[in-house]
């Protein structure tokens, strides 16, 4: 130990190396994301090159939007829950108005139905894109966002048509959808499907393929799969552990039950995996989508409710999920017949894979991976924090 | 070797497989006997598709959790959400238990006191749980008995209370704790001259 701290003239190097036991050292990552997600930091502990502890920092993006909600009126809190999440915030307005048609008895049309998963699809697709960019960018691999996140805006672009917000949409309304289709919105839609399908290909050859990415991300950060369940990893992760589970079909909700898609598995379970999963996933919801636009009904797309500003939801409870594209989405949603929340609870997706298994599978994973790791659960870090 | 680890495996007590988790799916019916069956625990109902709801003693919960973990072959715990009912002096803890075999989530309530807030922790059985308990703990103050690590985790710098209890009444926590600051500019000094008499020479701000 002692030659290899000290220089040709006796001069220590490592000055608190004074034995084996000072080997180790600390590390702060973040606060700032060391992707494009949000604040969260890492606190590392090393020895060389190698973590053998990681313990998670949130907070950086906490707003209080839970303690907000129960001050709101039920219409306020629209404009709130799409904040928990930035890549994909569809799931929470989504969830949030199903809770309130739930408790309330609210049906909400055929048409909105359909456009409900048109909207969370498209979030799916946009998030995956989002998810392809920022994995490229931890590992080095520079084109990649550039392109997957130029695509990308090719699907805000339809949901700036479609809901005039490009990010968060505010769209999904206790009883249906805000509005309908613009003239030839449907077409578009096909337009850019068919576009991002081609592009697959060209992203197949960039990045799936890529030598760089097979070296970095094959066998690095395995989930065991027999411990996936017992660390509570849910979506695309579980799937990439080899089980074939989704709540879209295993607990369907809106029209997905009417859709015919397939649950892609790997059992690889590692880095390389959980990023191909999703890429499969893609391949599913382009066709989910086109299903839409062919089954579509007419009709009204809001079933219209008395004055929001008045709304009381009669008292009770209920906790519906939904998957998003980054796992298991919950609200656990108590009315206590008034006209705001008396509680709303969040169950983000990454509140198990950003802190418990990001914890566990860090340890024995090299500080090079520890970034494209966090990307390869796609944790969002808002989710956690709320 | 591998068969080496695999009797390694078999051997760590964590890697534990529940019991029941493969076979074919049961009815609500059928879940609502066998937790009557196995914890005895009657007050169980269906309340949707796919909806168990029922009411459990705050002491006998993690046996239940166990069993329902262990016997029953429900392998997710979803979340564990809690609700200040302040007029009865009461949390109320509210744990989402999915089964993957039955496509079916059980919601099991218990209620405890807000004075002496404490219920036995459940992340023995599953390990995330740890970590909603840490959040419930930070956001209202109830404390699980076992889990080791109920440090704060959103709210590092924190010295108030429990912010998402019903009598932590935000509005007036920032008026005792923060100074309020008037923050109405004077605009017609600040347009007086136009735009550019606010900045330097060379286009910097004063």
């Amino acid at each position: 130990m002692s030659e290899l701290v000290t220089a040709h003239d006796g001069r220590s190097l490592m000055p608190g190396a004074k034995s084996l036991e000072n080997r180790e050292y600390n590390l702060f990552i973040g606060p700032n994301h060391p992707g494009i997600e949000g604040n969260f930091a890492l606190k590392l502990t090393l020895e060389g090159d190698t973590i053998v502890k990681a313990k998670t920092e949130a907070g950086f993006l906490h707003r209080g939007f839970e303690k907000l909600m129960e001050e709101r009126l039920f219409i306020q809190n629209i404009a709130i829950v799409c904040r928990i999440c930035v890549p994909d915030p569809d799931p929470n307005e989504e969830n949030y108005a199903r809770a309130i048609e739930v408790l309330a008895d609210i049906e909400v049309p055929r048409r909105a139905q359909f456009i409900r998963v048109l909207v969370l699809e498209l979030s799916r697709l946009a998030s995956h894109l989002f998810t392809f960019g920022g994995h490229a960018g931890t590992i080095g691999l520079y084109t990649m966002p550039n392109w997957s996140i130029s695509d990308r805006d090719r699907v805000l672009d339809l949901f700036e048509e479609l809901t005039g917000g490009r990010v968060y949409h505010i769209y999904n309304m206790p009883g249906g959808v805000r509005r309908d289709f613009p003239d030839g919105f449907a077409s578009r839609v096909r337009d850019v499907l068919e576009y991002i399908e081609g592009r697959l290909p060209d992203y197949d050859n960039l990045f799936f393929n890529n030598k760089i990415l097979h070296k970095r991300a094959i066998g690095i950060g395995v989930l065991p799969p027999d411990r996936a369940m017992e660390w509570g990893t849910t979506g695309p992760n579980l799937r990439a552990a080899g089980f074939a589970h989704d709540v879209r079909k295993d607990d369907p909700y809106e029209v997905y039950d009417e859709l015919d898609f397939e649950i892609p598995t790997l059992t690889d379970s590692d880095a390389y995996s959980r990023l191909m999963i999703r890429r499969k996933e893609l391949v599913q919801t382009i066709g989910i989508i086109r299903q839409v636009l062919d089954k579509i009904p007419e009709g009204p797309v809001w079933n219209k409710q008395p004055n929001p500003l008045k709304w009381r939801v009669p008292a009770g409870d209920v906790y519906v999920r939904s998957e998003s594209s980054k796992g298991e989405y919950a609200y656990y949603m108590v009315s206590d017949g008034g006209v705001r929340p008396y509680r709303v609870h969040v169950r983000g997706a990454s509140v198990t894979h950003g802190v418990h298994i990001l914890e566990n599978m860090l340890v024995g994973t090299r500080i090079e991976d520890a970034s494209q790791l966090m990307f390869s659960l796609d944790a969002c870090p808002p989710e956690v924090d709320r | 070797m591998s068969a080496q680890n695999s009797t390694a495996q078999t051997a760590d007590p964590r890697v534990r497989q529940p019991e029941a988790v493969v076979g074919l799916s049961r009815s609500e019916e059928d879940i609502i006997k066998v937790l009557w069956d196995v914890t005895g625990n009657d007050a169980f109902s269906l309340k949707a598709p796919r909806r168990i709801e029922g009411v459990v003693d705050s002491d006998k919960l993690h046996d239940f959790a166990f069993l329902i973990w262990s016997r029953v072959g429900f392998q997710h715990l979803s979340a564990i959400s809690c609700v200040d009912w302040l007029a009865e002096g009461e949390f109320e803890l509210i744990y989402h238990f999915w089964s993957y075999r039955d496509s079916c989530l059980v919601s099991a309530k218990t209620r405890i006191s807000r004075d002496s807030a404490l219920i036995a922790t459940v992340s023995d059985i599953w390990q995330p749980a740890s970590f909603f308990e840490r959040d419930v703990h930070e956001m209202f103050g109830v404390v699980f008995e076992g889990n080791s690590d109920l440090e704060k985790y959103i709210l590092t710098d924190w010295d108030g209370p429990p912010p998402m209890r019903k009598d932590f009444v935000t509005r007036d926590f920032a008026h005792n704790h923060f100074h309020f600051r008037d923050y109405e500019p004077d605009w017609d000094e600040l347009v007086k001259g136009g735009y550019h008499s606010n900045r330097g020479e060379g286009g910097t701000d004063v």
